[in-house]
């Protein structure tokens, strides 16, 4: 689903964010990134949703150079990638259905399509009693979980996680966590960027590491890591 | 595509009026300085009409004194025949004026003179059209002529006037469009700031590009459309309630091809207006 072949990205002011990463993720997979702040794990995310290209090597989704896609073809890139904040960036004028609804007609989805599949999706992250209501008016567990709704209401192949839990209690992190779990479980590769120590421990998904930009550890079924759990 | 027409139309609609004071002040700019451009090109336009006109008539006229005796007047006349700077001249008498007169010129401002008032005159040609004022500058002082006119002289004048007005009016109306554009830029400009969120998300769920730009985009050409309109209407309403001299008067074919013009640089400048704030501000 998703290949890095000896990716490399220096920002402008030279510090290298990714060293020579070759890694592959298949379909289906359920992926945490770890590692400190500036490890290079929000580039990663960047680069997958090719907000950013890499300065050397290639990376491979569904089988395609992500590099080579001129430009226009971009945002039918992104239909086919979810993405989900620390901050969930929802809109605050819209409600909860809009705001979930907004994500399917910017793509120019049929109003049958927006009316059948917002409802269905508010139902499975378990809002569809607070579809009119706005985003303030919510938990920060629920605007977490309208903003999963809206990341996977196209049904992407592939979902990414930026710190989704970064601003969440435990409780909520956990039910954030067994809807990603679910989402995974249809299919979806969920790529997942976090510091929650507690977390990765317990889920026993594949743990790969980063520190100052190289992977330091490609691990299926593992922990975070006495190392990298000490820069935190 | 009848779901995009939907949400297009609606942001447009609510950028318009989320930035309502600025676009009234965007769309009365452009409608002032169009107005401007609509004015001189219809000036420019009677202009040349009201010289073709008076090109194939005379283009001296002696006008006699009502008074002057007949000797006068057969010495002038002896005299326009024999000069060389004169192809020919054609005698006007009292009723003859007077007839060109009532034609010419509005009722209310011939009802309170008679044929009996009214000058004679010889309309000559002369020679070369250039020569004009010589035969004008010859024969103003000779005994019983009241004046002599030269119309080409006349038209050469009020065409220099003319072009002086129409200099001036088309320098402001570019400045003042200069300042519209700049002004539709700018709400544009606003407009996007206001709804960065929402290009942020559009742009992360994967909108393209021009779904993004297009309500954008739509927003100045409105601006300028309705701007362009209002001028439209003042244009128009000039031409209708305060024609110029009779003379001047212009079909409204020339009134169509005017306003077509003026709402073409309206709708025109909205969209340059708006293209460039989101070359420079739409960050997609």
């Amino acid at each position: 689903m998703i290949r890095f072949e000896n990716v490399g990205k220096t920002y402008p002011n030279g510090t290298p964010a990714l060293k020579d990463i070759n890694l592959d993720i298949e379909k289906g997979e359920f992926v945490f990134l770890v590692g400190a702040s500036g490890s290079g794990k929000t580039t990663f995310l960047r680069l997958l949703l090719r907000e950013e290209l890499p300065d050397s090597g290639r990376i491979l989704e569904a089988g395609r150079d992500i590099g080579e896609l001129p430009k226009w073809r971009v945002p039918y890139l992104r239909r086919n990638i979810g993405c989900v904040f620390q901050d969930f960036r929802l809109l605050p004028n819209k409600t909860v259905y809009e705001n979930v609804a907004f994500a399917l007609e910017v793509i120019g989805r049929p109003r049958s399509t927006v009316e059948s599949q917002v409802p269905q999706i508010l139902e499975l992250v378990g809002l569809a009693d607070k579809s009119n209501n706005l985003p303030s008016e919510l938990s920060g567990g629920e605007q977490q979980r309208v903003a999963v709704a809206r990341a996977f209401v196209n049904r992407p192949l592939i979902l990414l996680a930026d710190e989704p839990t970064g601003n969440l209690d435990p409780a909520n992190s956990e039910s954030i966590m067994s809807l990603l779990e679910r989402i995974n479980r249809t299919g979806t590769t969920v790529v997942m960027a976090t510091h929650d120590k507690a977390l990765v421990d317990r889920m026993r998904r594949r743990v790969i590491v980063l520190d100052k930009g190289e992977m330091v550890r490609d691990q299926v079924r593992g922990v975070y890591g006495v190392d990298e759990g000490a820069h935190r | 595509m009848r779901v995009y027409f939907r949400y297009a139309f609606r942001e447009t609609i609510s950028n318009l009026w989320r930035n309502r004071m600025m676009t009234l002040a965007a769309v009365l700019t452009v409608a002032v300085s169009l107005s401007l451009v609509g004015s001189a090109l219809l000036l420019k336009q009677s202009a040349a009409q009201a010289s073709v006109a008076w090109q194939t008539g005379t283009r001296v006229t002696v006008w006699m004194n009502p008074t002057a005796s007949q000797g006068e007047l057969d010495a002038v006349r002896t005299q326009l025949a024999d000069s060389p700077l004169v192809h020919r001249c054609v005698f006007f008498d009292q009723a003859r004026d007077y007839k060109e007169f009532l034609a010419s010129l509005p009722p209310s401002e011939t009802n309170v003179l008679t044929a009996a008032d009214m000058p004679t005159s010889f309309r000559c040609e002369p020679t070369i059209p250039a020569d004009a004022f010589i035969v004008e500058s010859t024969f103003k002082n000779q005994p019983g002529v009241y004046d002599v006119t030269a119309p080409e002289q006349q038209i050469r004048q009020m065409n220099h006037a003319i072009r002086i007005l129409q200099i001036v009016f088309l320098a402001l109306a570019g400045v003042l469009l200069l300042s519209a554009t700049v002004l539709i830029l700018n709400t544009i400009r606003m407009a996007i700031f206001a709804r960065r969120r929402e290009v942020s998300v559009m742009k992360l769920v994967g909108a393209t590009n021009w779904f993004i730009r297009i309500p954008f985009i739509t927003e100045g050409f409105i601006q300028g459309l309705l701007g362009s309109l209002v001028a439209a209407l003042a244009v128009t309403a000039l031409h209708t309630w305060y024609p110029l001299h009779n003379e001047f008067a212009l079909n409204n074919v020339a009134l169509l091809g005017t306003n077509a013009v003026v709402i073409g640089v309206g709708v025109l400048i909205g969209s340059v207006g708006s293209a460039i704030a989101i070359r420079r501000f739409l960050d997609v």
